[in-house]
């Protein structure tokens, strides 16, 4: 597999961590266990498109949420997570 | 005896009479030429038997002339180098090669276990299933290696092999599968399009059926136009070709898997070079020209040696000028047989007749026959009589129900030709079913894919060079490339008609899987046993599942079942393909990761004066520490152990601990960001100052610890376990790219940029000031404990100095920039001598944590929690932080959880071992009373006795309390006091002195 | 009291000896090591970018590069690692941690990382053939011209790997920066790579 990290190009799988879906948000700090456990636990396990947090470790260490789709591997879109990239924030 | 190759035409052929080679075959000498393959010389030679089936121990021949080939596998060189099941078909000849034959005892002539085909009735699909049922201790202890002995191919070496293998990446453009017509001129176009194109080619040689079946292209000899072709893609800078190398599978993204024998053509490879290379090729564009596979017809006894597929002896003959038979029959039911028919002519050698199932025969075919003086029969070959010395007579049912038989010692077959789907279908892909050749052909492929010519179902010369063509100028244009194609290679097409036969019902055994001894009569079984479907059907009668995957015997087989099962080929359909294409050797996917390679590994600063210490080092994760350093006189490890606990809690000692995690939290936010990553509070920490932390997961148990100091308002360096350093550095940036990306922190690992050591003892002092700067403070006001900050040494550089302590005792962890870490161990011993300093190792440093209470690795297993591990006071209630509400949860802070007590046994003198089991005293040990266990043990020199810690159900109330240690493993119990974790100084006086 | 010589010593000090190896003949590859030079990362702060390219401007002459790039100067090369950060190398403390951390004050955090790394310059005949072993990226002239650089791996390594000028000899020299603790891993793992074409191996003061 191949993925067009946003600041390095296109690179093999291999450079890449995958950690799982990217949906779930970390709730705010006064949010209940409820909350937390969902977000903690409770995945969508999706046999299609899924956005995912993947980790270019092997390369510039970004987190990047992938659009993939689990059947056939397609990755429609790659785009850094909030916070790489951060000095241009504002810019 | 060598060098007469009785069967060996007198002229032509591609191989180099000047380069005559010697070869060994079941210790028999021959001889060969270079341009051969081993199947070849033999065939030269006259040996027509090279091997003995799978299950009934047949005598087999050679089917094919290339690596669809199910029969000729033999054990290839000897020694360490020694290779089963491999291909005479694909093998070539070298100087000196020796291959013996398979399966077979005491010899390829009288194998004793040719006995199994009296029992043949008995030998049907799903035999192991149904027999070895009962009773069922008899399966490992008797029938499993009873068959594993008298069935199973070739024996692998046994011995490391000695060759090297690499793998490599190779980018292009335009990946092209096959050397053939189709393959060459998708080749000429992608590149004069200016394309980077990769053109792979399994055969030594290029140019595919051209080197058998000739041909005009552009008006030219299919020779003349084959080097032409070459030499101009020789010329283009950026085609690269490689032969001997086969596409063996497609993965995601446009990245494919090929296998390079660089030098499986030679005895041994030259020094320094490797025997096989697996390539990873990333191509935009790929087409496939890989061509078809002729297919057998199944009738009693087509497996008697001397049955040979059509194509493979047109290839012997016009290729190898090497003749399988004098005599030759051929059987087919298309017009592309009797090419054969043509080349065995051309080649001087006697037609016996054309079996042609087919109803007419062409005009031009009957005049051939009436001018070679042989007959056509219209019908179908019955059976083949025969034995290893090969075909003897031919059995024939003509139309009309007429019998007639042939004498001849070669039949040549042809059922037709099924294209090679296999890596068009590799993403599940389905081929689809093409009524006039009777054959799948690839239905779609995976992006970026196309196959061309016979790979695509296109049998013409002309089709196949013009439908090539097109794909290659398409590929290199989706490439971006946008040069000048010139002009499509033209040649006439062939007239090609078929009429399907799959199978000749007949008496005797006719065999669909030739490499699994898998006949028609096993399928037709597993059709009324149920096993209907085509993915049942390979795994009950193990159709296609041998090394060949069943090239030449899948179609066939879903033919029979579709037939049997009242079903349309289609109907029945395939199995799903699956790589790799041709088998591939394991040293090849390890490539350079073998023995002291299997990894990478890490060496820490003071490594190589460790080595001159004659330390014994250890692999933890991929660094190698030095985990005792052993002195004369030592009779074992423990001894070394102990006599460096001693040194350090009487004298001084240090210990490299630069494998510890060192990441710098930088920015205005680094406090802030810190306080969510720790369950303590960092924000509030003095510049100057050491504080140990704890991480939690997001599910509240502990993740890592380690002692993090703030050298700057806004700089923080932080460590981690040496465990745990690359997994702490990703939650890091996880935390701070996507968790709380609203803060303005940066980080880095510097664990590479500092050598570090722990110097611990009474004596640390003495030895420190020995080597710092006079100018600076270590005393206990001017450097207390868990002061954190830079420092001057004599000579001239800066160190950090932090006062943390893990093994109780007083003691400083001094870190140099790295390249000065091995002049800093230089200078401890040569400064600490006076002192007795002494290098400790990763076993002393475990003991002298255990003896303190400290937790490590086996208590941060991933299921306790900060007050399982004693630390839960250090929760603030003030902030949020990873964990913190799962932290929470009722069963994270249920009363009667595990928790880290200390272990020592009743009876002084009884060692303690991890992994015991804790049950109440007098009880049976089970299940419902396992209240723990113990996750660390050391023999304590301080309290002469060993000592652990261990995880136990309320385990810090229950100090004092006797209870047992059952250890189901090693058969032991014992009693043991749960006491106090902190077994030396508990007060803590020593560290902070 | 005695003063204590601080000798550096290199993380390829023990493994790399000088000469020919593998195959004999012309060397297919030249592997030289590059010793003892400062090596500053330098990562700006959450929206800091602008004040980062005008304090390199400002400092080193030439703007940071912001894509997978290696920009020379006449004293230092300014390498991109990662968004928002590049690494500035360079020889005999010009530019090292404490000359660099005035221009950067306020727009940049820096770590020194000049022991944190090895660096290993490639080149020769054979050198794109002995880095296809090592790497998964394209270095095609066109796809990798001089000046491109990538934060990359290598044997499961982390390396910063960038093209430099061209040699004398028009070839290509490819500079990989290691982690010094895989120095010698890796040392072992381009050599056992390297062999079949020869390799002359030496190391150097010098960039």
């Amino acid at each position: 597999m191949r993925i067009v990290c946003p600041f390095c190009g296109e690179r093999e799988l291999g450079e890449f961590t995958y950690l799982g879906d990217a949906k779930p948000q970390r709730p705010a700090a006064d949010a209940g266990e409820d909350a937390v456990y969902d977000y903690v636990y409770l995945r969508d396990n999706i046999a299609g498109v899924m956005s995912e947090h993947w980790y270019h470790g092997g390369g510039c260490r970004s987190w990047l949420k992938i659009t993939r789709n689990t059947l056939t591997h397609e990755i429609s879109a790659v785009e850094p997570a909030a916070g790489a990239g951060a000095a241009k924030v504002g810019a | 005896m060598a060098g007469v190759q009785a069967n060996r035409l007198a002229n032509g052929g591609l191989i180099d009479r000047s380069d005559p080679l010697n070869f060994r075959f079941d210790g028999k000498s021959f001889a060969g030429f270079q341009g051969d393959t081993l199947a070849s010389a033999l065939i030269a030679n006259g040996v027509k038997l090279v091997g003995r089936s799978f299950k009934y121990h047949r005598p087999r021949g050679i089917l094919s002339a290339g690596s669809e080939e199910p029969n000729a596998l033999v054990e290839l060189r000897s020694g360490a180098r020694r290779e089963p099941n491999t291909k005479a078909t694909t093998a070539e000849l070298y100087e000196g090669l020796e291959a013996a034959s398979q399966n077979r005892w005491p010899s390829l002539r009288h194998d004793l276990m040719a006995v199994n085909q009296l029992f043949a009735p008995i030998f049907v699909a799903g035999f192991y299933y149904k027999t070895f049922m009962w009773p069922a201790k008899f399966w490992e202890a008797i029938y499993e290696p009873t068959i594993r002995r008298a069935a199973g191919l070739g024996r692998a070496a046994g011995i490391p092999d000695p060759d090297h293998y690499d793998k490599a990446w190779a980018h292009c453009d335009v990946l092209i599968a096959g050397s053939g017509p189709a393959g060459l001129a998708a080749a000429l176009a992608a590149g004069r399009s200016g394309a980077r194109v990769i053109l792979c080619e399994e055969d030594f040689a290029l140019g595919g059926r051209l080197l058998s079946d000739g041909g005009t292209i552009d008006s030219m000899p299919a020779a003349e136009w084959l080097s032409r072709a070459l030499a101009e893609l020789a010329a283009l800078p950026d085609v690269r070709i490689m032969t001997r190398t086969t596409l063996f599978g497609v993965y995601d993204g446009g990245t494919y898997g090929a296998i390079e024998r660089v030098n499986d053509h030679l005895p041994s490879p030259p020094e320094h070079q490797v025997r096989q290379r697996l390539w990873r090729i990333v191509a935009k564009r790929c087409v496939v020209a890989a061509g078809a596979i002729e297919r057998p017809i199944v009738f009693a006894g087509n497996d008697t040696p001397g049955v040979m597929m059509a194509s493979a002896m047109r290839t012997y003959v016009a290729r190898y000028a090497a003749t399988p038979a004098k005599r030759v029959a051929l059987f087919t039911n298309n017009e592309d047989g009797w090419r054969t028919v043509e080349t065995a002519l051309g080649a001087g050698l006697q037609i016996a007749a054309v079996v042609d199932a087919r109803p007419d025969v062409s005009a031009a075919h009957r005049s051939l026959a009436s001018k070679g003086g042989f007959p056509v029969l219209n019908g179908s070959v019955a059976a083949v009589d025969g034995g290893r010395d090969g075909v003897r007579k031919i059995s024939v049912s003509l139309t009309g129900g007429a019998r007639a038989e042939v004498e001849a010692d070669g039949l040549a077959v042809s059922g037709g030709w099924n294209p090679a789907v296999a890596l068009t279908s590799y993403h599940r892909g389905r081929p689809k079913w093409q009524d006039d050749i009777a054959a799948f052909v690839p239905d779609g492929a995976p992006p970026g894919m196309v196959a061309v010519g016979a790979a695509n179902g296109v049998f013409g010369l002309g089709a196949c060079l013009s439908q090539g063509f097109a794909a290659g100028a398409q590929a290199a244009r989706d490439a971006g490339r946008s040069g000048k194609a010139g002009l499509t290679p033209v040649a006439e097409d062939e007239a090609f008609s078929l009429n399907p036969l799959w199978h000749v019902a007949g008496k005797g055994k006719a065999f669909v899987d030739q490499q699994h001894d898998v006949t028609a009569s096993d399928i037709e079984l597993a059709q009324r046993e149920g096993f209907e479907s085509v993915e049942h059907l390979k795994r009950y009668t193990t159709l296609g599942m041998a090394t060949d995957q069943g090239k030449t015997s899948n179609v066939a087989g879903l033919a029979i079942m579709a037939a049997v099962s009242g079903k349309s080929i289609p109907e029945t359909g395939t199995t799903i393909y699956r790589p790799p294409y041709v088998p591939v050797a394991i040293g090849a996917f390890a490539g350079h990761h073998r023995d002291e390679n299997f990894h990478a590994t890490r060496l820490t600063p003071s490594h190589h004066w460790a080595a001159e210490q004659g330390a014994i080092f250890v692999d933890t994760g991929l660094w190698k520490r030095a985990q005792w350093y052993p002195r004369a006189g030592e009779k074992d490890w423990l001894d070394s152990v102990t006599r460096e606990v001693k040194a350090v809690r009487g004298g001084v000692g240090f210990c490299d601990v630069s494998t510890l995690g060192k990441i710098d939290v930088h920015g205005p936010d680094a406090g802030a960001f810190l306080d969510r990553v720790y369950i303590n509070t960092f924000s509030n920490l003095a510049v100057g100052k050491a504080r140990y932390g704890l991480m939690l997961r997001e599910d509240g148990m502990v993740y890592d610890d380690g002692t993090t100091s703030r050298l700057a308002e806004d700089h923080y360096f932080l460590t981690t376990t040496t465990a745990k350093a690359g997994p702490v550095m990703q939650h890091l940036e996880f935390c701070r790219q996507v968790l709380f990306p609203e803060f303005d922190v940066q980080l880095t690992s510097v664990s590479d940029q500092w050598a570090q050591f722990s110097i611990a003892g009474p004596k640390t002092r003495d030895l420190l000031r020995e080597i710092v700067d006079p100018g600076e403070d270590l005393s206990n006001e001017g450097f207390p404990f868990m002061g954190a900050r830079e420092v001057a040494l004599r000579g001239g550089i800066k160190a950090r100095l932090f006062r943390i302590s893990f093994s109780g005792e007083m003691a400083f962890e001094i870190s140099v920039p790295a390249r000065y870490g091995d002049a800093l161990v230089r200078n401890l011993m040569q400064a600490g001598a006076p002192f007795g300093v002494t290098p400790y190792g990763t076993e002393a440093l475990g003991v002298m944590r255990i003896e303190k209470g400290h937790v490590a690795g086996p208590e941060l297993s991933g299921t306790t929690t900060a007050a399982d591990l004693g630390l839960g006071k250090m929760m603030s209630t003030k902030k949020d932080f990873v964990g913190r509400i799962m932290a929470g949860r009722e069963a994270l802070v249920a009363p009667n959880r595990q928790v880290v007590v200390g272990i020592k046994p009743t009876d002084k003198a009884s060692r303690l071992r991890s992994g015991a089991h804790i049950i109440p005293k007098g009880e049976i040990p089970g299940p419902g009373n396992d209240q723990g266990y113990v996750t660390s043990v050391c023999f304590s020199p301080t309290l002469d006795q060993w000592i652990g810690l261990g995880l136990v159900e309320r385990g810090r109330e229950r100090i004092g309390e006797i209870v047992h240690a059952h250890d189901p493993l090693r058969g032991e119990g014992y009693d043991v006091e749960l006491c106090n974790p902190v077994f030396y100084d508990p007060e803590g006086g020593r560290q902070r002195g | 009291m005695v003063e204590f010589s601080w000798v550096v010593r290199s993380p390829l000090e023990h493994a790399l000896v000088a000469g020919p190896y593998g195959a004999s003949g012309e060397a297919g590859v030249s592997l030289t090591e590059i010793r003892n030079f400062d090596l500053i990362q330098v990562m700006a702060r959450r929206g800091k970018a602008t004040e980062v390219a005008t304090a390199a401007k400002a400092r080193l002459g030439v703007a940071a590069p912001e894509t997978p790039k290696a920009v020379q100067t006449s004293d230092a090369a300014l390498i991109w690692s990662g968004p928002d950060q590049f690494l500035v190398l360079s020889k005999g403390g010009k530019h090292a941690i404490n000359q660099l951390s005035q221009a950067f004050a306020s727009s940049a955090s820096l770590s020194d990382q000049s022991h944190a790394r090895a660096l290993i310059s490639i080149s020769g005949a054979k050198a794109r053939a002995v880095l296809a072993k090592l790497s998964s990226i394209d270095l095609h002239p066109d796809a990798f011209p001089v000046g491109a650089a990538a934060a990359t791996s290598m044997d499961h390594t982390s390396v910063t790997l960038w093209r430099g000028d061209d040699g004398l000899n028009g070839q290509a020299v490819f500079n990989v920066l290691v982690f010094a603790t895989f120095a010698e891993s890796l040392w072992h793992t381009m050599l056992d790579s390297a062999a079949e074409y020869g390799v002359a191996i030496s190391h150097s003061e010098e960039f």
